[in-house]
């Protein structure tokens, strides 16, 4: 009988196999980040699955961004493995994870604002006709593939030939969206998206951040505005402290179970509270 | 990339030339001469080309104040080449060659040793000078051949051939700025190099590029020198870094990059040209051109500011 317990846990074991969708598109298993002597992530796992949102939040320096940014090829992780696609991957930058099919949007840095809005969409990849090993640019291509691109994503830009600089904050959002779509990314990042819209953009980058995962891409979110977060993720990873502190269905929670994780009212925060 | 401001600048800069020539052409008979008006746009060539490279450079974000020294380098292995009686093809390569060389060594400074460009080329504009001083060795270099001052001042249909060789520079640039995936990802990178890297850009080869780009330009300009000259002093080139840097910025791009203009550059050289040749003109000495250049930069700086307060100021 002194087996019970080992057996009961082994079963439970595998029917979480059994339920767990076998094919998650990102696994990152004990991923840490030093820097020097500040760890601002430590041994976090995550999966991240297609056709789903999967918001992040937590306090400001919880580690959000550098666990995105390490997605994103724009740190190397420390420790720990990064598994997209099946394959293991080891991004020396963003342009390597853009490669592997993850695009990201940062808070705020996502474009060029000097540059207009279709040199945006492809700063990187432009779509070229080389004379001579000269790149020299398929303009025409561009502005057709820009126009579907627009269109697709319902976004209202009157003049593609404008500098982004003079955009606002939701349009500016759409041609960074339209950016990771004309780079066939099958993950999607956005750090802080609505964090500087008016309430109608918001409302529309919400309405697209859920058309993208419908479209089979995995999304993640990083997002301060827990109604946000409500209105359009699956599935919610709490940081604190540079740890993974919970993982919660929207289903199986509720804003003011999420908010106390974040402030680490909830009895899970206190992991990170140990040295 | 030329916006609408980059345009009026444009129109300003080409009135300032206009009124510069009709107020020296009253003021001094030997002004509005066409010899006279041929020789200002000779002694344009140089600085033509050096601020071509500046103003890539300065798009970029960067800036290079070695160019001077580069010149004179470069100057030195163009004359000395032509003393050596090498094929007039291969002399006219050498400059550039070698100034694309101490292009690359300011970039790979800049690039790998993460020193600030202002810094690394200042730095680097001593190491160079030094050679320029063990290579002359005090003495001038001079008693140089004609050969390349042929070349220079053929007239294809009236044209001298060192301003189509100066045209083409620039047209060249335009092609790639324009027409390439170099213009993007110049500025993309002068607006912010981090974002730029984000975004996925080849930040390291575009810079160094662009400085190779315009040490090019500045061995070019080395030719030329010789061309027109056929001596070089110890002092070549002292105060061209400023000469370029200040047509650049009066050409409207601005010296934190992110935007870029060819025509403002084209103009901002002519029109250091015109001042410096109509006060000479009119009887002030010489010593007062880097004065006059240094208080045009100052005036267009302390405008530019007083507009852009202006302007927030209202907004
Ligand atoms: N490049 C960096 N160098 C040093 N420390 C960093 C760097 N980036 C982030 N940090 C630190 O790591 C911690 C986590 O930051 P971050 O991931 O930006 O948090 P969040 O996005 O959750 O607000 C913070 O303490 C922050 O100061
Ligand atoms: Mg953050």
């Amino acid at each position: 009988m002194a087996q019970l317990p080992a057996l009961v846990d082994g079963v439970e074991r595998l029917t979480d196999m059994m339920q767990a969708p076998p094919d998650a598109f990102v696994q990152a298993r004990g991923i840490g980040k030093r820097f020097g002597a500040l760890t601002a992530l430590r041994d976090v796992d995550i999966d991240i699955r297609a056709g789903e949102v999967l918001a992040l939040l937590g306090d400001n320096g919880a580690g959000k961004t550098t666990f995105v940014k390490v997605l994103a090829g724009a740190h190397v992780p420390s420790d720990g493995t990064l598994r997209i696609g099946g394959d293991t991957v080891r991004f020396a930058s963003p342009r390597d994870a853009a490669d592997h099919g993850v695009a990201t949007i940062y808070q705020e840095l996502a474009l060029s604002e000097n540059l207009k809005v279709a040199e945006n969409i492809f700063l990187g990849h432009e779509l070229v006709r080389p004379v001579l090993g000269v790149p020299f640019l398929d303009r025409a291509a561009m502005r057709a593939r820009v126009r579907v691109l627009l269109g697709e994503l319902d976004a209202h830009i009157p003049d593609i030939e404008a500098p982004v600089g003079s955009l606002s904050g939701g349009q500016r959002q759409a041609v960074a969206i339209a950016r990771a779509l004309n780079l066939d990314a099958r993950l999607i990042i956005m750090d802080e998206p609505t964090a500087a819209l008016a309430v109608a953009e918001t409302r529309k980058v919400l309405n697209l951040t859920r058309r993208l995962a419908e479209s089979g891409r995995a999304v993640v979110i990083v997002s301060h505005n827990i109604a946000d977060v409500f209105e359009v993720a699956d599935r919610m990873i709490v940081f604190r402290r540079g740890r993974k502190i919970a993982e919660r269905k929207r289903a199986e929670t509720d804003p003011d179970e999420i908010v106390a994780l974040i402030t680490g009212a909830h009895p899970d925060a206190r992991v990170a509270d140990q040295p | 990339m030329d916006d609408q401001s980059g345009v009026g600048r444009d129109l300003t800069l080409a009135a300032a030339c206009v009124a510069a020539v009709f107020l020296f052409a009253l003021l001094s008979p030997a002004f509005g001469t066409a010899g006279n008006a041929a020789t200002v746009l000779r002694n344009g060539y140089e600085l033509w080309l050096i601020a071509l490279g500046m103003t890539l450079l300065m798009a970029m974000g960067a800036i290079d104040v070695s160019v001077g020294a580069v010149m004179g380098v470069t100057a030195i292995l163009t004359g000395q080449a032509l003393l050596a009686d090498l094929p007039l093809g291969v002399v006219m390569l050498v400059g550039p060659a070698a100034g694309a060389m101490l292009g690359l060594c300011a970039g790979a400074v800049v690039v790998w040793g993460r020193i600030p460009a202002i810094v690394a080329t200042l730095g680097l504009f001593g190491v160079f000078r030094m050679l320029i001083f063990l290579v002359l060795g005090g003495q001038w270099l001079s008693g140089l051949p004609a050969d390349l001052t042929r070349v220079v001042d053929w007239r294809a249909a009236g044209v001298p051939a060192g301003l189509l060789i100066v045209a083409l520079a620039y047209g060249a640039a335009w092609v790639f700025l324009r027409r390439t995936t170099y213009g993007p990802h110049l500025l993309a990178i002068g607006f912010d190099e981090d974002r730029a890297r984000l975004m996925g850009l080849a930040v390291t080869r575009v810079r160094l590029a662009t400085f190779a780009a315009s040490g090019a330009l500045c061995g070019l300009a080395g030719v030329f020198y010789i061309a027109i000259y056929r001596n070089v002093s110890m002092t070549i080139g002292a105060d061209i870094a400023l000469e370029a840097v200040a047509a650049v910025i009066l050409g409207g791009t601005p010296i934190f990059g992110g935007r870029i203009s060819l025509v403002g550059t084209v103009l901002g050289v002519l029109l250091l040209r015109i001042l410096q040749n109509g006060l000479l003109l009119i009887g002030v000495p010489s010593l007062w051109q880097t004065v006059v250049t240094g208080a045009l930069l100052l005036g267009v700086l302390s405008a530019e500011v007083v507009l852009r307060r202006a302007r927030t100021g209202a907004a």
